[in-house]
């Protein structure tokens, strides 16, 4: 198809109805009307497959993205700690040529901005010369000064560097800021490219986009390459700040791809000088950490005193080169506008060239003359604080009132050097996928740079992000714009590459895992158990469902009756059900709100929304099946009750799918985890709610006074799913006592208490603290006294009854169960999870 | 004259303290003003690793961390220091304070360039209109910067009130200004930021003053202030007993701020509820025969 040809024009532009603004550059259309010859594979693919087809294709990338559990966190909003990640079906398209020039100066910059550093946490030369002024360092509180003069490997201050760029009007790019911090976005350009290549596999690869897989490959061999004192296999760990961080999603995926511990702050500690890793098996030696957390953070005994999240020592320890940080600590001082304003300077006198690619034109008003410029030109700049930590949001001269306007230059005069101007562009604007048709949005493009031997090497790509709308002029993932795939040309067909299938060096056959944290073994083990609860929860519910017309059948009445007072034991119903007339209308209603209105806290919904949130803890310790199952169930108890008649059937679907949903995510969990300690603490949880729930179930379904109603005894055999045992071995005579051994005695039904306390007897055999036969810790004593306690119950018994007619035997060995199931849940947490003891600052005057 | 400093600081615990990290200023500077004849630094339970280092400021700053679970921490620091008296200064020769505010700015040789880090705002010290609005009466146009300095610490020495239960630690310069009371930590805090919010470069000193009838703030760590006076070097300032420091004031640190130069802090893992106890004992050397 010749797309120069003016049908082919017409054909696309009355296809995707896209009118570009004549007022921006458009990325796609060229000012002459005609597609850029980049786009050519891409538009003539759209050709074929039509919006409509577009839409069916767009479909499955959405899929892709819940699945995958692609999520963004929006702080300050506390209805999403996940937020989904908002992706556009069209690429952004750049071309061979035109990348060339942009990874030159992307190298060039980067190159510059680490011989700065290295200057400022050094001899001071640009600051002693006048070239960078000092103010814009002193005052800065990302200047830190406990990290003047530490030794950084290789001379890298930036091991990975990111810069946002906009094209202008007549096509020239421009860097607007610089990321020297601790860069994000890498990884969700990695899962866009995933996710855009699964949609548009044909175009993908007719176009020869180049893969990105080398990038971090050569990250991985860079970060290797610092690592202090050199060891065969160096421990790397990447350091987050916590779930709660916007883009934690981000540090999970990255860590899993390139293989690397996902760590907090309270997961590491400094003995003697170096940095471990708290484990279940004891300390591990940490050799290098990638830092996503804010320099300043990193160390509560020489940076920020007001924080904990960080390490204490941790400083000292990097001082005596036994660890090296990624990027280096201090790094996060060039994170600002306003050096900008003095880059082309300072690249003639470090680099002896010219600044390849400009910067946005910036002024810093603590000079007087830019003060003045900026002061008689505010129409045209945008305004930010020099220095972080002020109101951060930006402001646009041009939609000031007149009173707000003074009230800025008032202020603007009082502290000239707390503000910064920059020029206000018009950025050009890519075609953005709306309801069927492509809109013109703005975007800035984000390039990430990594050291690579004595250069820089920049990755294919990067992270496109849009405006919400034409007139919107801020791109922030923050505040609700998209995000785009970037997709550079090559010269020709791009040979595949991926990290995770092709390492550059082969490696040695390992049996270790990750590195477990207590930290995530108390999510682990709390995750086990709440997914187990939720189980038996749905199990009694269905049981009730089932049951709840049947005032007729006095034996299904009995088993719904005694559903219920376990429901009630468990504290999802309330306990005080009118015994009258109305008490089914009051039940259902109660159920249905129990099943359908997830913003109870009692629901199943909110409980399952729990467990969804501890499985994103786990984000990089659960396979992404697992997780997708998860997120499949989370969405069925979120859609709407069904319409009036239709709601009881339409809870025992539920209710049905709810459980083959449960069992199938235990299944996956359980299956794909490597038998390590991650897995016996899962199945720990697992078995200790099990054990306890059934103690729950027996004492509250049968009931201190034992009737003969066999429909209470078969509504239990239900939820314990045990009917088929029974049926097997005694046909239909229904025995109290043959039931209790069914579900308490018998070690070989899987649902019985006493097959719960064998493997828990088991795991705790096993575990780091029970190694030592001298000294038994408190668990290992509890679990074996659990387990011979039943052992050694009776069920004759258990069955017979006291003189006053009551089960008392029963009853006190269920209490003592009950409690000893409790103090090993305690015992566990004693011995495993107490890296939650909080460090605290000392200070005397 | 020599003057022996013996300060220890007592942490205690209601539970054991399983590690610790701690970073102590205790080791007095030796400068044109002082020389350091002796110094030793005990810490019980003895610490695993003890690394002395010169900071970003030249301060010795000490970094020990102790992972013998403990009770108690006790750290004590002894030094002897020779204090040279010097001839006192004739505030009225001193340069006019505004062209000393003009050379800080261009900072072009390298005194000025080091007092220029002094100037800006810090953790615990900001400019703000209200602090030079409080230091203008002491600093009228063409003032000698060394007669400015000491009215105002004068002022400051005489409308604030000495008030150990005013304040804490972490009270913020604002709140002194506004409740005018306050230790010497709080009063250098407060001149420091007045100096800075007209131009001049100040720095926080934290040392010893030696027991005496007439001085306020031998019974713990003190705290001054220096202000930066070019061709003179830096001049000290007491504001907490309204006189230039000579022979009783021993220096251990200076920096921007308290919080540059803090005598002992740290972080410690575990402890439930701490007690802090601060006895510091400051004496001329007895003579031997």
């Amino acid at each position: 198809m010749n797309l120069a040809g003016t049908d082919a024009r017409e054909e696309f532009a009355a296809a995707w109805r896209y009118l570009s603004n004549p007022a921006f550059h458009d990325e796609l259309i060229a000012a002459n009307g005609n597609v850029r010859p980049q786009w050519h594979p891409l538009v003539d693919s759209l050709l074929e497959i039509g919006p409509e087809g577009l839409a069916r294709r767009w479909q499955e990338g959405r899929r892709l993205v819940h699945e995958n559990g692609i999520t963004y966190n929006v702080y300050g909003d506390p209805q999403s700690t996940d937020r989904p990640w908002p992706l556009d079906p069209i690429p952004l398209v750049i071309g061979a040529g035109e990348w060339r020039t942009i990874e030159a100066a992307m190298r060039q910059r980067a190159t510059l901005l680490n011989a700065i550093l290295t200057d400022l946490y050094g001899p001071q030369h640009l600051l002693r010369e006048g070239l960078l002024p000092s103010e814009l360092v002193f005052r800065h509180t990302g200047f830190l000064r406990p990290c003047a003069g530490l030794s950084v490997p290789k001379g890298i201050n930036l091991h990975i560097y990111a810069a946002d760029l906009a094209r202008s009007p007549d096509g020239q790019w421009w860097v607007i800021a610089d990321r020297t911090q601790a860069p994000s976005g890498a990884g969700y350009a990695l899962e866009n490219r995933l996710v855009a290549s699964r949609v548009l596999p044909d175009v993908f690869a007719r176009a020869h986009v180049r893969g990105m897989a080398n990038f971090f490959q050569t990250y991985r061999d860079t970060l290797r390459g610092i690592v202090p004192e050199h060891r065969e296999n160096p421990r790397i760990v990447l350091l987050t700040p916590g779930p709660y961080n916007e883009t934690y999603f981000e540090h999970a995926f990255l860590a899993r791809y390139l293989g690397y511990t996902l760590v907090e702050g309270g997961d590491l500690t400094v003995r003697e000088n170096r940095v471990y890793l708290k484990t279940l098996g004891g300390l591990l030696p940490v050799d290098l950490i990638v830092r996503r957390q804010d320099d300043s953070f990193c160390d509560p005994l020489e940076l920020r005193g007001d924080s904990m999240l960080g390490v204490p020592g941790l400083v000292e320890a990097v001082r005596a080169g036994h660890v090296a940080v990624a990027n280096a600590l201090g790094t996060g001082l060039l994170e600002s506008a306003a050096p900008a304003a003095f880059l082309p300077i300072l690249c003639r006198h470090m680099l002896g060239e010219d600044l390849k690619m400009p910067t946005i034109a910036t002024w810093w008003c603590g000079q007087p003359r830019p003060f003045e410029f900026v002061a008689s030109h505010l129409d045209n700049v945008v305004i930010k604080p020099t220095f972080p930590g002020r109101n951060d949001h930006p402001i646009f001269g041009a939609r000031l009132s007149v009173k707000e306007r003074a009230q800025l230059l008032e202020r603007m005069r009082a502290s000239p050097a707390d503000f910064v101007a920059q020029e206000q562009v018009s950025l050009s604007t890519v075609p953005v996928w709306d309801d069927g048709r492509l809109e013109p949005r703005h975007f800035v493009l984000r390039v990430y740079v990594v050291a690579a031997g004595d250069s820089y090497a920049v990755m294919p790509g990067g992270l496109t992000r849009v405006t919400t709308s034409l007139d919107s002029l801020v791109v922030s993932m923050q505040r609700g714009g998209g995000s785009k795939d970037t997709w550079v040309i090559g010269d020709g067909p791009t040979p595949e590459f991926s990290l995770l299938q092709a390492p550059a060096v082969p490696l040695e056959v390992s049996r270790a895992t990750f590195d477990l944290p207590s930290r995530v073994a108390d999510n682990l083990f709390w995750l086990g158990r709440n997914v187990e609860r939720i189980e038996v929860a749905v199990r009694v519910t269905r049981a009730i469902v089932s049951r709840l017309y049947s005032e007729s059948d006095p034996a299904s009445a009995a088993g719904r009756d005694a559903g219920v007072r376990i429901l009630a034991a468990l504290g999802y119903l309330s306990t005080d059900l009118p015994a009258a007339a109305d008490r089914t209308a009051r039940l259902q209603d109660e159920l249905l709100e129990m099943i359908y209105d997830s913003a109870t806290p009692t629901s199943l919904g909110s409980n399952l929304h729990q467990v969804r949130h501890l499985a994103w803890l786990l984000r990089d310790r659960i396979s992404a099946d697992a997780w997708r199952i998860l997120n499949h169930f989370d969405q069925q108890f979120s859609n709407p009750a069904p319409p009036e008649p239709l709601r009881i059937s339409g809870a025992l679907n539920l209710l049905d799918n709810a459980i083959m949903t449960l069992s199938a995510f235990s299944g996956l969990v359980m299956e794909s985890m490597t038998r390590g300690h991650g897995w016996r603490f899962l199945d720990i949880g697992r078995r200790l709610e099990r054990a306890d729930q059934m103690v729950e179930l027996i004492r509250h379904g049968l009931g201190l006074v034992p009737t003969d109603e066999s429909g209470r005894l078969e509504a239990l055999l239900e939820i314990a799913d045990s009917f088929l045992t029974y049926r097997s071995r005694y046909l239909t005579s229904m025995q109290p006592d043959l039931v209790l051994d069914l579900l308490l005695l018998d070690e070989a039904n899987p649902r019985s208490a006493a097959f719960q306390l064998a493997r828990l007897r088991e795991h705790i055999e096993h575990m780091p603290e029970s190694r030592s036969s001298i000294h038994r810790p408190a668990e290992w004593r509890l679990a074996v006294e659990l387990l011979t306690e039943v052992q050694l119950a009776e069920v004759a018994e258990l069955a017979r009854l006291d003189p006053a007619g009551r089960l008392s035997n029963l009853d006190n060995l269920l209490l003592r169960l009950a409690g000893e199931l409790r103090r090993l849940s305690e015992a566990i947490t004693r011995s495993y999870f107490s890296h939650a003891l909080a460090s605290r600052q000392l200070h005397a005057r | 004259m020599a003057l022996c400093v013996n300060h220890t600081t007592t942490y205690t615990y209601s539970e054991p303290v399983s590690i610790c990290h701690t970073e102590v200023r205790l080791k007095p500077r030796t400068s044109a003003a002082q020389t350091l004849l002796e110094h030793e630094l005990v810490i019980v339970p003895a610490p695993e690793v003890l690394i002395a280092r010169q900071d970003y400021f030249g301060n010795t700053a000490t970094y020990f961390s102790s992972q013998e679970p403990h009770l108690k921490l006790t750290i004590t620091a002894h030094s002897v220091v020779e204090v040279h008296a010097s001839d006192p200064l004739q505030p009225r020769l001193t340069p006019k304070w505004e062209q000393v505010s003009e050379e800080v700015r261009r900072y072009d040789r390298a005194e000025t360039f080091d007092a220029l880090q002094f100037v800006f705002e810090s953790p615990r010290v900001r400019t703000a209109s209200e602090f030079a609005d409080y230091a203008r009466p002491s600093f009228p146009a063409g003032r000698p910067l060394l007669e400015g300095a000491l009215d105002l610490c004068g002022r400051i020495y005489k409308e604030f009130k000495y008030d150990q239960r005013a304040t804490t630690v972490s009270t913020p310069v604002d709140e002194v200004l506004r409740i005018r009371h306050g230790v010497c930590q709080d009063f250098a805090h407060l001149m420091i930021a007045c100096l800075r919010s007209i131009g001049l470069p100040a720095r926080y000193v934290s040392g010893y003053l030696r027991s005496g009838r007439n001085s306020v703030g031998s019974e713990a760590s003190h705290a001054w202030v220096s202000v930066f006076c070019a061709g003179f070097g830096w001049l000290d300032l007491d504001p907490t007993n309204n006189l230039m420091p000579a022979a009783n004031h021993v220096t251990a640190a200076w920096g921007r701020d308290y919080s540059d130069v803090s005598p002992v802090k740290g972080v410690a893992l575990g402890g439930g509820e701490q007690a802090i106890t601060v006895g510091v004992d400051v004496a001329p050397v007895p003579i031997r025969y």
